[in-house]
C-alpha cells in the first residue's frame, strides 16, 4: 500500500520534474511564466507517438530489447528536438516581440500562444486520444515456453492465436506451424510500475546532465549571468536573444523527454494532454523555488508524492470523496508555500526594491 | 428547445436567434466589465475569472432545485441570483485574501488554479449522469408561443444589470474608495505611505468584480435552464480576457463594444462556413497573440469610446484647417 502510493506518486512527480525544468529556467532567465510549455510537453508526445508508430515498435522482429530500446531511444530524441524547435520559433516569433512591453502582455501573450498550440493540434490531430504504441517482442513459434506466459498474436489478427496460460506442447507447436505460424509476438510484461521506475531513472540521468549544462558550460554561465541582471549581462558583452533562445530549447528538450515518457506510461496522448500537467508543474518549480534546478525536481517528486499520498491518507481516514480533491491538491500546496515561504523550498531569498 | 420552434415563421426565429445572441453578448460585458475592474483598473493579474462565473452558476442553480415549488416565481429568481453572488463572493474572498498579497504572475496562477480547481473538484465530487443541473424555469414555463416573451424578459434583465454595472464601475471609480484602488494599482509602496491600506482596497475590488460575475453566472444559470462542469472550462477565460484586452484595459465601453464585436466576428465567421469558422478558436488565439505583439494595451487603451470621436474629431478640424 505505501509502495504502491510512494511508486505511484515519484512517477508521476518524475514527470511534474521534466516539464517543471524548462519552466524554472525560463522563468529564471526572463520572469515569464511560459504557459504554452506544456504544449511543447504536447508536442514532443505526439512527435513521439508518430515515431514511435512509424518505427514499427509494435513489431519488433527480434525477441531481445535491444532494437526496442533503440525505437524508444530515436523517439524520444526526435520529439525533444522537435519540442525544442518549437519553443524556440515560438519565442524569436511570439515572446521576443512583447518581451519589453511589460509583464501582463508576455503573459497574456503565452496564454495566446497556449491556447493556440492546443486547439492547432485538435484541428490537426483530432481532438481525441491515441492509443500510444505499446512495444511488441517477436519469438519463433519453437521458442514459445512450455505454459504460455502472456498472449501471443500474429500480425493478421487482432485475437491472440495462444492465450496466456495455455500449455504448449510439441503437438499444440505442430498445429501452428500447420497454420502457417512461424513466429507470434506479445507485448513486454511492462507493468505501470516498471514504466514509472524507467521514467525515475531517465530523470536521474537528466539531472547531472542539466546540472553540468548550467554550472559548469560557457552558455550555462551566460544564462546564470542573464538571470541575474539582464543589462550588466548584455553590457558584458553576452548575446541575450540569443541565451534566451537556447534556454528556451533547452526547456523544451527537457520537456519533450517527458512526454513521452509521460504518455508511455498512462498510455495515450491528445491535444489537451499538456494542460494540466504543465499547471502542476509550474506549480511544482514555485514549490521547489522558482529559478532553481534541483529546486524542479524536489518540487515535482513532493508535488507527486502529495497528489497520491494525501488522498490515500485521507481516504484511510474514513473520507471516501477523497479522490475527488486530488486535482486541487496542487492549487492548495501552491497557495499555502507562497504565503509561507514564497521563494520556494530551495529559493534564493528576493528583496524587492523601490 | 422544442420541436414547435422550427414551425414559427421566419421573423419570430429571427427575433429569437437576435435576442438569444444580444443576451450572450450583454453576459459577456459584464464578465469582461468585472474581470476589467479587477485587471484594468486594479492592475490585478486575475486568471480566474471563470471560476467566478461559475461557482455564481452553480449557486443559482443549487438553490433553485433545493427550495420548494410553489414560491412566487420573481422572489426565486432574486433570491438564488443574490444567492449565487454570495456563492462567488465567499469564492473570491477565499482567494483573495491570502492570494492578493502576492506579486503579479503568482496571483496569475493562484487565480487559475482555483478556477480550474473548483471545476475539477465540483465535477469529480458531482455523481449525477450527466454532470449538472437543469434549472427549473422560475419566472414562467415556457414554450414555442413564449419563448420570445421569455428571452425578451431576460433581455431586459441584462441590458439593466450591464446599465447597473457601468454605472457602478463609473462611480466606483471617481469616488474615494476608487482613486484610492487606483493609486494602489499604480504604486503600492507609494499609495501604503500616504495613509491607503493596499490590502483592503485589492480585497474590495477583487471582491466587487468576482461578485459582478457570480451575478452573471446566476442570470446565465436561469436563462440557459442548464449548467453544466464543461460550460465553464479555460476558453470562457480566454474569451472574458480577449474581450478585456481588445476594448482596453480600463475602459468600459471598449469592453462592450469588444464583446459584441467578438460575437459579431464568430458568428460572422461561423456563416462562411468551412475552414474558417472550424478554425474558429486558433483564429482566436492568433487574435489575442497579434493584439499583444501589436497593441498591449488594447485597440483604445484607457480611453473610452467617446474620447476616441472627440480627438478624432479635432484631429480632423486640425487637418482641415491645415
Amino acid at each position: 500500500m505505501l509502495a504502491d502510493v510512494l511508486l505511484d506518486g515519484l512517477g508521476l512527480g518524475a514527470i511534474y520534474a521534466f516539464i517543471a525544468l524548462g519552466y524554472t529556467m525560463v522563468y529564471g532567465i526572463i520572469k515569464l511564466i511560459n504557459f504554452a510549455h506544456g504544449e511543447f510537453f504536447m508536442v514532443g508526445a505526439f512527435v513521439g507517438y508518430f515515431a514511435l508508430r512509424d518505427l514499427g515498435v509494435d513489431e519488433v522482429d527480434l525477441p531481445q530489447p535491444l532494437p526496442i530500446l533503440l525505437a524508444f531511444l530515436v523517439a524520444i530524441t526526435l520529439a525533444a528536438t522537435a519540442a525544442a524547435l518549437l519553443a524556440v520559433l515560438t519565442e524569436r516569433l511570439a515572446y521576443r516581440p512583447v518581451r519589453r512591453a511589460g509583464r501582463i502582455a508576455a503573459l497574456l501573450t503565452a496564454v495566446g500562444v497556449s491556447f493556440f498550440l492546443q486547439n492547432l493540434a485538435v484541428q490537426v490531430w483530432g481532438a481525441g486520444a491515441r492509443a500510444y504504441p505499446e512495444p511488441g517482442i517477436w519469438l519463433y513459434v519453437d521458442d514459445l515456453p512450455a505454459k504460455a506466459d502472456a498472449d501471443y498474436k500474429i500480425r493478421e489478427r487482432v485475437e491472440a492465436v495462444v492465450l496466456k496460460g495455455d500449455a504448449i506442447d510439441t503437438a499444440r507447436k505442430a498445429a501452428l506451424r500447420a497454420e502457417g505460424i512461424e513466429r507470434v509476438y506479445r507485448t513486454p510484461d511492462l507493468t505501470k510500475e516498471g514504466k514509472q521506475g524507467f521514467v525515475l531513472l531517465a530523470l536521474l540521468l537528466w539531472t547531472p546532465v542539466l546540472w553540468w549544462l548550467v554550472k559548469r558550460t560557457r552558455m550555462g554561465r551566460a544564462m546564470r549571468a542573464v538571470s541575474e541582471d539582464a543589462d550588466a549581462a548584455r553590457l558584458m558583452g553576452i548575446n541575450i536573444n540569443l541565451i534566451v533562445a537556447a534556454t528556451f530549447f533547452l526547456g523544451a528538450f527537457v520537456a519533450g523527454v517527458g512526454g513521452v515518457a509521460y504518455c508511455a506510461t498512462y498510455g495515450s496522448v491528445k491535444p489537451l494532454t499538456g494542460w494540466i500537467p504543465g499547471l502542476k508543474a509550474f506549480i511544482a518549480a514555485v514549490i521547489g523555488g522558482i529559478g532553481s534546478i534541483p529546486g524542479a525536481i524536489v518540487g515535482g517528486l513532493l508535488l507527486g508524492v502529495a497528489e497520491f499520498a494525501i488522498p490515500a491518507l485521507l481516504e484511510q481516514l474514513g473520507w471516501a470523496d477523497a479522490k475527488a480533491f486530488q486535482d486541487a491538491l496542487a492549487y492548495v500546496f501552491l497557495i499555502i508555500v507562497l504565503l509561507v515561504k514564497p521563494t520556494g523550498l530551495l529559493g534564493k531569498p528576493q528583496r524587492e526594491k523601490v | 428547445m422544442d420541436a414547435g420552434v422550427l414551425q414559427l415563421p421566419l421573423a419570430i426565429k429571427l427575433d429569437l436567434w437576435l435576442t438569444d445572441q444580444v443576451i450572450l453578448v450583454g453576459l459577456f460585458a459584464l464578465l469582461a466589465l468585472s474581470l476589467n475592474l479587477i485587471n484594468g483598473w486594479g492592475r490585478m493579474f486575475s486568471l480566474g475569472h471563470h471560476g467566478f462565473y461559475f461557482l455564481g452558476a452553480y449557486g443559482a442553480a443549487w438553490l433553485t432545485a433545493a427550495l420548494p415549488t410553489g414560491l412566487p416565481g420573481a422572489l426565486v429568481f432574486v433570491t438564488t441570483c443574490l444567492f449565487g453572488m454570495l456563492v462567488a463572493t465567499a469564492g473570491g474572498l477565499l482567494i483573495g485574501v491570502p492570494c492578493l498579497r502576492l506579486r503579479g504572475d503568482y496571483l496569475a496562477i493562484a487565480t487559475l488554479g482555483f478556477g480550474e480547481g473548483v471545476r475539477l473538484v465540483i465535477s469529480n465530487a458531482d455523481v449525477r449522469v450527466p454532470p449538472g443541473f437543469t434549472v427549473p424555469r422560475v419566472l414562467f414555463e415556457v414554450n414555442s408561443s413564449n419563448l420570445l416573451m421569455y428571452r425578451l424578459l431576460f433581455l431586459g434583465i441584462v441590458i439593466l444589470l450591464v446599465v447597473g454595472v457601468v454605472l457602478l464601475i463609473r462611480n466606483y471609480v471617481r469616488s474615494s474608495a476608487g482613486r484610492a484602488m487606483l493609486a494602489v494599482a499604480q504604486d503600492e509602496r507609494a499609495a501604503g505611505l500616504l495613509g491607503i491600506n493596499p490590502t483592503g482596497s485589492k480585497v474590495l475590488v477583487f471582491l466587487m468584480g468576482s461578485a459582478i460575475a457570480g451575478l452573471a453566472g446566476a442570470v446565465y444559470a436561469h436563462y440557459s435552464g442548464s449548467v453544466a462542469p464543461k460550460d465553464f472550462e479555460f476558453v470562457l477565460m480566454v474569451t472574458i480576457f480577449l474581450i478585456v484586452v481588445l476594448g482596453g484595459l480600463g475602459s468600459i465601453s471598449g469592453c462592450i463594444l469588444a464583446a459584441f464585436l467578438l460575437r459579431a466576428t464568430e458568428r460572422g465567421l461561423g456563416m462562411v462556413g468551412g475552414v474558417v469558422s472550424e478554425w474558429w478558436q486558433v483564429e482566436f488565439a492568433l487574435i489575442l497573440i497579434l493584439l499583444m505583439i501589436f497593441r498591449p494595451n488594447g485597440i483604445f487603451g484607457p480611453r473610452e469610446l467617446t474620447d476616441v470621436i472627440r480627438d478624432w474629431r479635432q484631429r480632423r478640424r486640425a487637418g482641415s484647417k491645415a
